[in-house]
């Protein structure tokens, strides 16, 4: 810091103890994320846009299928010099995503600067070596640095004035192009209408369901709700402690960072990976075991993965003012934790439980559909069976389930608002 | 000032992240029983001083010496017990809204009870009472379980109030307890904290906005002007050219009545 009389500031713990080494290490990872972060997303952007253009390209003018075009090493030189290029000259895409920008100690960047900045960021941003000191060295030779975005008294260019903005717009028109050439052909546009017959037994028979199968069919359907809710409910158990290790405002400082980090990352991991996948993954873990464990254990994953990053989302909005004035009080960690923070989650927390709960219950019987227990499970061996009475019926003892309990969570948490 | 009560001894503190310095090498100490009102620009620092002195800041150097004990040296359990003899009022009242206005008076009672019972919220029948009695004294015996986000500003600030005097404080730390309030209701809360310092011989540090609520509130008045300290007497010593001194050449006067 500069401008400050010495000693103003606090020093470092040294660099031979354990918490120095340690502080020094983490506050380089977090230098070298923040230039990686943004490169990644240019990287990816504009290889992902690369690849939608050619298979477009191909498949409307060449009449076949490609993805590259080019050797596979020609695109990657291509996209990381582009955006290298892209982020050194220019307002990137991913600079833009992670609301950042380049920044001279002067004000606006020269042509010069930015020049400098080029080159030094193949030199020692690419390879790594410049993130050793702290500010990087491709950050203090140059003069610029990737900066938070400032407000601006400006007003704000509209998006086709700038090129992430461009981007954006090419890569959704290119990405529809692309869409349309997988999806959609004509014959399947024509067959939907002509062949509509086809389907005609399976109508007539789930206007006529077959009644007899009722009772076994609603022993399923309690199944699944039991499959929603123990799910729901150990779900619950692991979120609540996680959602804390995952709250930016309550994880502060070198120890607290990074496992926010790593907490967050692995709930985004497990809540990217739809429970039917996970049911397949535990239907293969639990040795083929049709069963509703799997279909709970899947649920369960995806549950806490969802949970975790709502209730999260909820603390890093709670409200400090309580939080200082207990403290102020003299009260102890623990009664912080159960007086000023408490009080302001408990709502929230249990409307999110009741929502998911919900989610779940559609979700147990899709689950059940790979053969995860419950009433997806004799919906589809019905279905394969031919036996479209019998499936009619099942269909319509889902929909009535899940429009209930739809009604029932929405009520509930109306009155918790 | 024979034995001062507090002593702020070249207080420094600087935020790192905006690299603010925020209070420049501030002194003065305070009297038992003093009625000290804080005065200064917006972001002039009051709010920074006033939590330096409980260490809801860390101040980054100087020494803050309350009743013959240095607090900034203190770990942080005996900070603790220091600080429930500390009250604090803040603009924003700071309640839990959700609980009820008992429920957060009870909460003045927490630097005293074991962690257990806090955690399991069994609070002794003679808190529930002294609780009862302190929202009383501030005129809302009636109100004692209506959720506070159903009461008024100043009924707020009232529970606030109650909150602080179920800690039997020594000293009060009060951060603008008006600024959120009309005139008439300011007076009314400042006619609380009055009668604190003359009845319960609490000794009270509060920021003002209004320099005529100082005026006729504070026996001592401190003015702070970006992190220093530009002015310290008594108010009837801030004339004209002070006040200008203080808010700046463009400044007028403001009456609340
Ligand atoms: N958490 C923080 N991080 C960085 N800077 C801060 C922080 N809190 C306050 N500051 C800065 O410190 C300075 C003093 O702030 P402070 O809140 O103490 O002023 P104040 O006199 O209470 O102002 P106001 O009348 O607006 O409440 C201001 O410049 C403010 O921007
Ligand atoms: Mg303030």
């Amino acid at each position: 810091m500069t401008g400050y009389p010495e000693g103003f500031v606090s020093p470092r713990p040294a660099w031979t103890t354990g918490r120095g080494l340690w502080e020094a290490v983490a506050r380089r990872a977090d230098r070298a994320g923040r230039y990686l972060a943004p490169f990644l997303l240019d990287v990816a952007g504009l290889a992902a846009f690369w690849i939608l253009a050619t298979y477009t390209y191909a498949w409307y003018v060449l009449g076949a299928t490609a993805y590259l075009l080019v050797p596979w090493w020609v695109l990657l030189l291509g996209v990381v010099e582009g955006a290298i290029v892209w982020e050194s000259f220019g307002r990137s895409w991913g600079q833009k995503v992670v609301g950042r920008e380049l920044a001279s100690g002067s004000g606006r960047p020269t042509a010069s600067e930015r020049l400098r900045y080029f080159v030094l960021w193949h030199a020692f941003g690419l390879t790594g070596i410049g993130f050793v000191t702290v500010p990087p060295l491709h950050e203090r030779l140059s003069g610029l640095a990737l900066a938070r975005e400032r407000p601006s008294s400006l007003a704000p260019v509209p998006w086709y004035r700038t090129s992430a903005g461009l981007f954006t717009a090419a890569f959704l028109g290119v990405t529809m192009a692309a869409a349309l050439g997988v999806t959609l052909t004509w014959e399947s546009v024509v067959r939907l209408f002509t062949q509509a017959g086809q389907s005609l037994d399976f109508w007539r028979a789930l206007v006529r369901p077959d009644t007899s199968i009722l009772l076994e069919a609603g022993r399923d359907m309690i199944v699944t709700v039991f499959m929603a809710v123990l799910a729901t409910l150990f779900a619950v158990v692991v979120a609540v402690p996680l959602s804390f290790l995952a709250a930016r405002n309550l994880m502060r400082g070198p120890i607290g960072r990074p496992i926010y980090t790593a907490v967050r990352g692995a709930m985004s991991i497990a809540r990217s990976i739809e429970p039917i996948v996970w049911a397949i993954i535990f239907l293969v873990w639990v040795t083929a075991l049709r069963s509703p464990f799997a279909g709970i254990l899947a649920l369960w994953v995806h549950s806490i993965a969802d949970l975790v990053k709502l209730y999260a989302e909820r603390l890093e909005a709670i409200d400090q003012g309580p939080i200082e004035a207990i403290t102020a009080t003299g009260a102890g960690r623990l009664s912080v934790l159960r007086y000023a923070i408490v009080p302001q989650i408990v709502n929230p927390y249990i409307s999110f439980t009741l929502y998911r709960w919900d989610i779940n219950i559609r979700m147990a019987t899709v689950v059940g559909l790979v053969g995860g227990g419950g009433i997806g499970q004799r919906l589809i061996n019905y279905i394969w069976g031919v036996q479209y009475r019998q499936a009619g019926m099942v269909m319509i003892l889902i929909v009535l389930l899940v429009w209930a309990i739809d009604y029932l969570s929405a009520r509930l948490r109306a009155k918790l608002a | 000032m024979a034995n001062p009560y507090l002593v702020v001894d070249n207080l420094t503190k600087v935020y790192e992240r905006g690299q603010v310095l925020a209070l420049r090498d501030l002194s003065f100490s305070v009297a038992k029983g003093e009625f000290l009102v804080v005065i200064g620009l917006s972001g002039s620092g009051k709010s920074t001083l006033l939590r330096c002195i409980n260490r809801l800041i860390e101040p980054t150097r100087g020494r803050i010496w309350l009743d013959g004990t240095d607090v900034t040296r203190l770990s942080p359990a005996r900070m603790r017990r220091v600080r429930r003899k500390i009250g604090m009022i803040f603009q924003q009242f700071n309640l839990v809204d959700r609980s009820t206005a008992i429920g957060n008076v009870l909460t003045g009672r927490l630097g005293y009870l074991p962690g257990w019972r806090a955690l399991l919220g069994w609070f002794p029948k003679a808190d529930r009472e002294k609780a009862l009695a302190n929202l009383e004294r501030v005129g809302l015996r009636d109100k004692a379980y209506v959720r506070v986000d159903q009461l008024s500003g100043g009924q707020r600030q009232r529970v606030g109030i109650a909150r602080a005097l179920m800690q039997d404080p020594d000293l009060l730390l009060a951060d603008e307890p008006v600024s959120a309030l009309d005139p008439a209701t300011s007076h009314s809360v400042m006619q609380y904290l009055e009668q604190m310092n003359r009845q319960d011989g609490v000794t009270v540090i509060a920021s003002l906005h209004f320099l005529s609520l100082a005026r006729r509130y504070g026996t001592r008045i401190i003015a702070l002007k970006d992190g220093q300290l530009v002015f310290d007497g008594p108010p009837t010593a801030i004339d004209n050219a002070k006040f200008k001194e203080i808010y700046g050449e463009d400044a007028e006067e403001v009456e609340v009545r």
